[in-house]
């Protein structure tokens, strides 16, 4: 019988990152796991640039310049907006996990991430 | 009926994942909101020139104060330690066995153990460099 | 007057040995019937090779849980008029997360043994429920008096957990439930159940279980406040049992 269809498997994590048919927590979860993935994998990045410091001021002003690229720019401020969405309902976890505002977790999402959507519209302002 | 699935569910809990670690990333997840905004702050918006740390020579005049390398290897510590337990939570999350999760256990901890070596040594190489 | 709608019922198909596929059924379906009776008409006038689950038709055994347009929903109280309209499709899917026996009804053994495993009270003293308006203090001999407990075991919960997708061995929303409901200080034993990889460290707080659960039995806040029971155990003993 092939009953390993329908079944739990590793290879279903994409189901993570598409909230079909789900509610507002499961879409808090999946944008949770996607700025940790993304802020992790620019954390070492990061990390790693920052060595070009060890270098000197010719290696590490040569690659400031190459940071006024748009695209960068962009990137950076990917950053900061990932940075804002996972913390602020990380916020959200740390408090339900503590049993404070449980029965209200969809008002506390919503009412972060206005909160996130104001602070990034104050930091591009004040970036561009 | 065949049976596809294991007689008897539960085994022996596997070691690791325990409170702690959980314990470890909810302190350090509001700790670091704070160090952030502090980080990000002082980064982008003080220094001599008024957008910021801008050139080799703002940096390492800035990393002077012994205050900011405080910081920033607090930051470092804080960052590196939540994002792998974080990291190593979703790879529980997709059912690795046991050898494969001692294999992530381990490069997770020397990752981790060596970016801070590293972060600490390259603030400490910076800080110096203002003393000539 | 009694309102008629025609309806499309797609549903899930899968036997043995056959990749699945989905049926579709015209029906004559009345707006304020149940998702089950038009799955019951389906099986009784258009095709009796169909294969489902329902017993009590309200809301008191679990057995009728599906999908229905995607959403988990217990089928004998979920009104036709609230998933779909006239000339539309209604689309019934089993579970997620337990292997299919046959169309709708899929093996839900691995979600009994957990329950089991962590001693899941199907009646608790009333004096150990939780219920609205409880008195402030009970009287000695009130623990007498039991009550069912809230928990169906339908398997919702099982079916709407992001990490019941990727991770079989996670115990689930409904046994952390249990768990939580007996609480670590009466049945310490459960620690070392909940306290590990696939206990109660598992959950990632996405709600989905509570939003989905027909019994009100909210397992997110459970599994939230049976993670503080753990932290307090451990704490405990780690400064000697204070």
């Amino acid at each position: 019988m092939d009953q390993t269809r329908n079944q739990p498997s590793a290879g279903k994590f994409l189901s993570w990152f598409i909230p079909v048919g789900r509610q507002v927590g499961g879409w808090a979860f999946a944008l949770n796991r996607l700025t940790a993935i993304g802020l992790t994998v620019y954390l070492f990045l990061h990390l790693f640039i920052l060595g070009k410091l060890a270098q000197g001021p010719g290696a590490y002003d040569q690659f400031l310049e190459l940071t006024e690229n748009p695209l960068i720019k962009l990137g950076e401020w990917a950053v900061v907006v990932a940075v804002l969405l996972h913390g602020l309902n990380g916020i959200r976890i740390v408090l339900t996990s503590f049993g404070v505002g449980v029965t209200r977790q969809r008002q506390l999402f919503f009412g972060f991430m206005i909160v996130a959507l104001l602070l990034i519209l104050m930091f591009t302002v004040r970036m561009y | 009926m065949s049976q596809s699935t294991s007689s008897s569910y539960i085994s022996a809990p596997r070691p690791g994942e325990t409170s702690w670690l959980w314990l470890i990333k909810i302190v350090t997840g509001p700790l670091l909101i704070l160090v952030f905004i502090l980080h990000l702050t002082v980064n982008h918006y003080i220094g001599s020139l008024p957008s910021g740390l801008m050139t080799y020579a703002d940096v390492v005049h800035y990393y002077q104060n012994p205050i900011i390398p405080a910081i920033e290897i607090l930051f470092l510590i804080t960052v590196v330690t939540h994002s792998l337990i974080g990291l190593r939570g979703i790879i529980l999350d997709m059912n690795p066995s046991r050898p494969v999760l001692r294999a992530i256990n381990w490069f997770f901890s020397l990752l981790g153990v060596f970016s801070v070596i590293y972060g600490i040594w390259l603030v400490l190489a910076i800080a110096s460099k203002g003393g000539k | 007057m009694t309102e008629s709608w025609k309806i499309t019922l797609r549903m899930f198909r899968q036997k043995e040995n056959q990749d699945s596929h989905f049926d579709d059924f015209q029906m004559d379906v009345k707006p304020d019937e149940y998702v089950l009776d038009a799955v019951e008409r389906a099986w009784a006038f258009h095709d009796r090779t169909i294969c489902f689950r329902h017993a009590c038709h309200h809301s008191t055994c679990g057995a009728c849980g599906m999908r229905v347009n995607g959403v988990e929903k217990l089928t004998c109280i979920t009104l036709i008029r609230d998933v779909t309209h006239h000339g539309a499709t209604l689309k019934v899917e089993p579970l997620r997360n337990f292997p299919v026996v046959s169309d709708l009804a899929v093996d839900m053994g691995s979600f009994y043994r957990k329950m089991e495993a962590v001693g899941a009270r199907a009646v608790l003293p009333v004096t150990e429920a939780e219920i609205e308006n409880p008195p402030s203090k009970w009287d000695a001999d009130d623990s007498q008096y039991i009550r069912l407990s809230d928990c169906l075991e339908c398997g919702l919960c099982m079916s709407a957990c992001p990490i019941m997708a990727t991770t079989p061995e996670y115990l689930g929303p409904a046994p952390l439930a249990a768990a939580q409901d007996q609480g670590l200080k009466r049945k310490p034993e459960l620690l070392s159940i909940v306290d590990c990889e696939d206990g109660v460290w598992r959950c990632h707080s996405a709600f989905e279980c509570t939003a989905v659960c027909p019994s009100f039995v909210d397992p997110a806040r459970r599994i939230m406040n049976l993670r503080t029971q753990v932290v307090d155990m451990r704490l405990r003993k780690l400064f000697g049992k204070a």
